[in-house]
């Protein structure tokens, strides 16, 4: 195939939403940081760079490689995250290793190793295989054992993106419906377990979003203060740098887990709804990639993927409206932060590559 | 083959199916959170908006005190006094401009008053507090309290005015504040919020600015149902900035300024009818009168005349403590803590002698024969010449197809270097600078920190030019030329210093040992233990110091009358023309000094340090027209130098 069909297949309606994102998001970093360009605004635009430039380093590799390393990135993830009591930073939670130029979190790549191993072992199984209740133990010990790892870290949020993203790949891969409704009763019948299971200010977080009004000044004020700004954005939004909820610090995360709302308080409903829609383009595209797609392992790939970017975008989000507890999770490309962004950097190069090969149809063999 | 090919189209289509279905489960998802975000921003804005708005005015910031200035001797030098003012809350009004009139009837607002509020209020969120009038006086006060029912939106509140209880004897070392500018917002917008914060425009109050300004408070206000505040909840204090020491000595500094602005002249009553009418006849006198000058001389031709201009920096010379730092004439930095009137504006900014400029670090002057000793150690170290090496003097110098002309018109005869510095011989430092090469010379006069920034601690500091081969290749474009050489030797031509970098190079010549750096601020001269040493040889430094001695103690010595009686002096006169001399004019006679007109005269220069023996201070004084080095300058140096060590020794 010439190079210039090839150009063809890149997913330019994700780059450019991506781009996008990623200008708004340096608008919005700017306004929280109360109009000025501080080193964290030019900061977000330096990653974001960088970020392209790993995105199109990746989408250039072969496509077998992908296929191949997935098993070594996966188990070196989780020998990280087996580590991580030991070499990890942060208060409370041992989330990130510093790496002198930024603090790395090795649970947001794990998503992608997850889904990239998970992919290759589904893709080999043959016809008869699929209906064995069996060949699903392997599976789902590639998504438990890191799982388990990022939830006893304790980060709630992302241990379950990668459980539930994880899970859609084996539903998507053909699941028989029998298993499926198993699997949903199991999932019910171990809620109890799992409370069991949470940290304290896991507990209380699940139930100051259950009666945010209960405990106004505590857990609940940033959910409060969060609707307050969102709600008072109105249609239109206060303007920009106008938005007296951030700009008077009643905010307190405006910087990354909130900078939604901020956006929302300063650009009203118009400016919420064309986020989500644009982010919903890079979903889409990511998806449809898999569609068209010749080869299993592309198109459970390319659906674990746009599954992790929807995770990214509605759990944030239902999270600062109110919809989901506060668990901390961030908006890539919106809210500073390096890890998140690099996640999706890389899911934009796999997107890219897994789109230049998609007509191949013999990749599980090589 | 048939059936596999089938079974594997079998598993794509259910794969499709399914990707379908998960992503339909997705957009349904996404459809919930905009079903939500419709149910915030737009089914219940209204109720968020008043919360919103509670939250705003809720919420304040309360600027905290300044950090004070204090000197050596811990003297006020800067200070803050309470004040009332009357802000407005734009959001709280139904029509700001009527609201400003009425205010206007009780308080008196200029029109352009009224309209730079009007104007900060579209600029910026509506929420945030704008200042309308601070320093209320008890009677405005309490004519608003009256009226404060009527007036919706308007607050008093505490603040502080910056206050110099020294007036203008340090305004260029201090500088002034002021309200924050909008540039300044541009660069940081929460200081907006800072509702009378006043910012260090100039002067240490400019370099200090972070460190002095603290950290604002926070407070909460209870507001009543009708909007009007009924008290005010701390939820943390305003923390007050840092005090800061000088290594000035108000004492000497008083001293000093005084000293230089009576120069040889006599100081006259100004109510004295005929010194009035002088003022009154007199555009340069009345400018000096509007800026608050409050010393009117008489010269000896018995004309009345403003104070003299220039600078004074006063060194010690181990230290680099600064003791006194003199620019005349100077300014009132209290005029500008309120909001400055036009007036007052305008007579400093369009003032004849620039009281505004920092003639210490900002002012630029040929050092003249004050550079002498540069060139005479950059010869010596060179050993282009030894120190018995003497040359003839008959009045001028030919070089090339010019004559290069020495002060002493009868030249001075054969003198040797040490001579030459006592009696100021220029035409042996034409000789010797030709000797020596621009680059030895330029190289010598960095290191005694000349043509460089001393960073002493004053915004805006200049440069000066230290000229070299690449300078002017740099900045004319054409290459240097050996009569370029001849003149800079007597540091004239293309030689440009600054009044802090002629004390810093005397105080090194004193010291011997370290190049010492000037220091304002007390804590920086506590870690002045390591200056780089000087490295130049003792036996050099030994020849330059006993040479600036002779031009006090020998019998023609430039400043052989003004002996430091029981310290003993050292120093070097200069006197830089400003005019060029026509030939003409040197045929017919040059006019005297006093005979010119003001801007024609000499600048009159000296650089010294005492006591010879014991080294402490060094001094650079520096006369605007003040006629020459020997007689104008000589005599303030020493008395200023008298009077720090007379201090210092009781």
């Amino acid at each position: 195939m010439n190079w210039t069909s090839r150009l063809l297949l890149i997913p330019w309606l994700m780059i450019i939403s991506m781009f996008i994102l990623v200008i708004i998001g340096t608008m919005a970093l700017y306004s929280a940081s109360d109009g000025v360009w501080t080193i964290s605004v030019k900061q977000h635009l330096i990653r974001s760079a960088i970020g392209f430039l790993i995105a199109f380093f990746i989408a250039f590799l072969p496509i077998n490689w992908l296929f191949r390393i997935s098993f070594l990135a996966w188990f070196a993830f989780v020998c990280v995250l087996m580590l991580m009591p030991f070499i990890g930073v942060g208060a409370g939670a041992t989330r990130w290793i510093d790496l002198g130029v930024m603090n790395f979190q090795p649970s947001e790549p794990t998503k992608i190793a997850v889904i990239l191993l998970l992919a290759r072992y589904l893709s080999l199984r043959t016809f008869d295989q699929i209906d064995k209740f069996s060949i699903y133990i392997p599976a789902i010990f590639i998504i438990g054992i890191p799982s388990a790892l990022v939830l006893r870290q304790p980060d709630l949020g992302t241990g379950l993106m990668i459980l539930v993203g994880g899970l859609a790949v084996i539903f998507v891969s053909g699941l028989p419906k029998k298993y499926v409704f198993l699997g949903l009763g199991t999932v019910g019948a171990s809620i109890p377990i799992i409370w069991g299971q949470l940290y304290d200010y896991q507990k209380a977080r699940l139930l100051t979003f259950l009666n945010p009004d209960k405990d106004i000044l505590g857990a609940g004020w940033q959910i409060t203060q969060s609707k307050i700004a969102l709600g008072s954005g109105g249609l239109f939004g206060k303007g920009f740098l106008q938005g007296s909820q951030s700009q008077l610090d009643y905010l307190p995360e405006k910087q990354t887990d909130f900078v939604f709302t901020l956006i929302g308080e300063e650009f009203g409903f118009v400016g919420s709804i064309t986020i989500i829609l644009i982010y919903f383009m890079i979903i889409l595209s990511v998806t449809s990639i898999g569609l068209k797609a010749k080869n299993r392992f592309t198109r459970l790939v390319s659906s674990g993927l746009g599954m992790i970017v929807f995770l990214y975008v509605f759990i944030n989000i239902a999270m600062v409206t109110g919809v989901l507890p506060v668990v901390g999770a961030p908006l890539p490309l919106l809210s500073y932060g390096g890890t998140a962004m690099l996640t999706v950097f890389v899911i934009l190069g796999i997107s890219i590559n897994l789109s230049i090969n998609r007509d191949k149809e013999d990749l599980e063999i090589s | 083959m048939a059936k596999k090919r089938k079974e594997i189209q079998e598993v794509a289509n259910q794969i499709s199916r399914r990707m379908i279905l998960v992503g339909s489960l997705q957009i349904g998802f996404g459809l919930v959170l905009i079903g939500r975000l419709y149910q915030l921003q737009i089914l219940h804005s209204d109720s968020y908006l008043k919360l919103s708005d509670k939250n705003q005015f809720d919420h304040r910031l309360v600027v905290a005190p300044r950090g004070r200035l204090l000197d050596s001797k811990n003297r006020l030098l800067a200070g803050n006094s309470e004040v009332f003012e009357l802000v407005v809350i734009p959001a709280r009004t139904k029509n700001l401009e009527m609201l400003l009139i009425e205010i206007d009837n009780i308080v008196g607002l200029s029109r352009e008053e009224i309209e730079d509020i009007i104007v900060a209020a579209k600029n910026q969120p509506d929420f945030i507090e704008i200042s309308i009038k601070s320093d209320l006086t008890q009677r405005e006060l309490s004519h608003l309290a009256i009226r404060s029912a009527v007036l919706e939106g308007v607050l008093f509140q505490k603040n502080f005015n910056r206050i110099y209880p020294q007036g203008k004897l340090l305004s260029h070392v201090t500088g002034y504040v002021s309200g924050i500018t909008a540039g300044e917002v541009e660069k940081n917008r929460k200081l907006q919020r800072l509702v009378g914060l006043k910012t260090g425009k100039s002067g240490l109050e400019k370099t200090l600015d972070d460190s002095l300004r603290g950290i604002a408070g926070k407070e909460r206000i209870e507001v009543n149902s009708r909007g009007k505040p009924v008290r005010f909840i701390s939820d943390s204090v305003p923390k007050q900035g840092r005090d800061h020491q000088l290594t000035i000595d108000i004492d000497i500094q008083s001293y000093a300024v005084n000293r230089l602005k009576l120069g040889n002249s006599e100081q006259v009553e100004m109510a004295q009818s005929s010194v009035q009418e002088a003022i009154n006849n007199n555009d340069e006198l009345k400018a000096h009168i509007n800026i608050g000058e409050t010393m009117i001389l008489k010269d000896a031709n018995s004309r009345y005349v403003p104070p003299e201009a220039g600078a004074v920096v006063l060194m010690d010379i181990h230290t680099g403590a600064v003791i006194a730092m003199v620019s005349s004439p100077a300014y009132d930095p209290n005029l500008f803590a309120g909001r400055i009137s036009n007036r007052a504006w305008h007579n400093l900014n369009e003032h004849p002698r620039v009281p505004l400029l920092n003639r210490v670090i900002a002012g630029l002057y040929s050092p003249g024969s004050t550079f002498k000793m540069v060139v005479y150690a950059a010869a010596l170290e060179a050993g282009v010449i030894s120190s018995d090496a003497a040359f003839k003097c008959k009045g001028f110098f030919e070089f090339g197809d010019r004559d290069f002309y020495c002060w002493q018109e009868k030249g001075h005869g054969v003198v040797n270097g040490r001579q030459a510095i006592a009696q100021s011989c220029d035409v042996y430092f034409y000789q010797i600078a030709l000797k020596t090469g621009i680059e030895r010379i330029h190289n010598m006069a960095k290191r005694m920190g000349l043509g460089k920034i001393t960073n002493v601690g004053i915004p805006d500091e200049k440069v000066g030019i230290m000229p070299n081969r690449e300078w002017k290749k740099n900045t004319r474009g054409t290459v240097w030329t050996p009569g370029e050489t001849v003149i800079a030797g007597i540091g004239q031509g293309f030689v440009l210093t600054t009044p802090i970098q002629l004390s810093v190079m005397t105080a090194r010549l004193a010291n011997g040992k370290k190049a010492v750096k000037a220091k304002l601020l007390s804590e920086a001269t506590k870690t002045s233990d390591d200056f780089p040493p000087l490295d130049i040889s003792s036996s050099v430094l030994r020849e330059i110091q006993r040479s600036m001695r002779s031009v006090i103690s020998s019998a023609r010595g430039t400043a052989r009358k003004y002996e430091l009686n029981g310290y003993g002096l050292a120093g070097k006169t200069g006197t830089v023309q400003v005019k060029r001399i026509s030939k003409a004019e040197r045929e017919e006679g040059i006019i005297d000094n006093i005979d010119r007109r003001w801007k024609d005269r000499d600048h009159a220069l000296f650089v010294g340090y005492a006591p010879y023996d014991k080294p402490k201070y060094a001094i650079s004084v520096i006369v605007e027209h003040g006629g020459s080095g020997s007689s104008m300058a000589a005599p303030i140096a020493r008395d200023i130098l008298q009077f720090a060590l007379e201090r210092h020794d009781t």
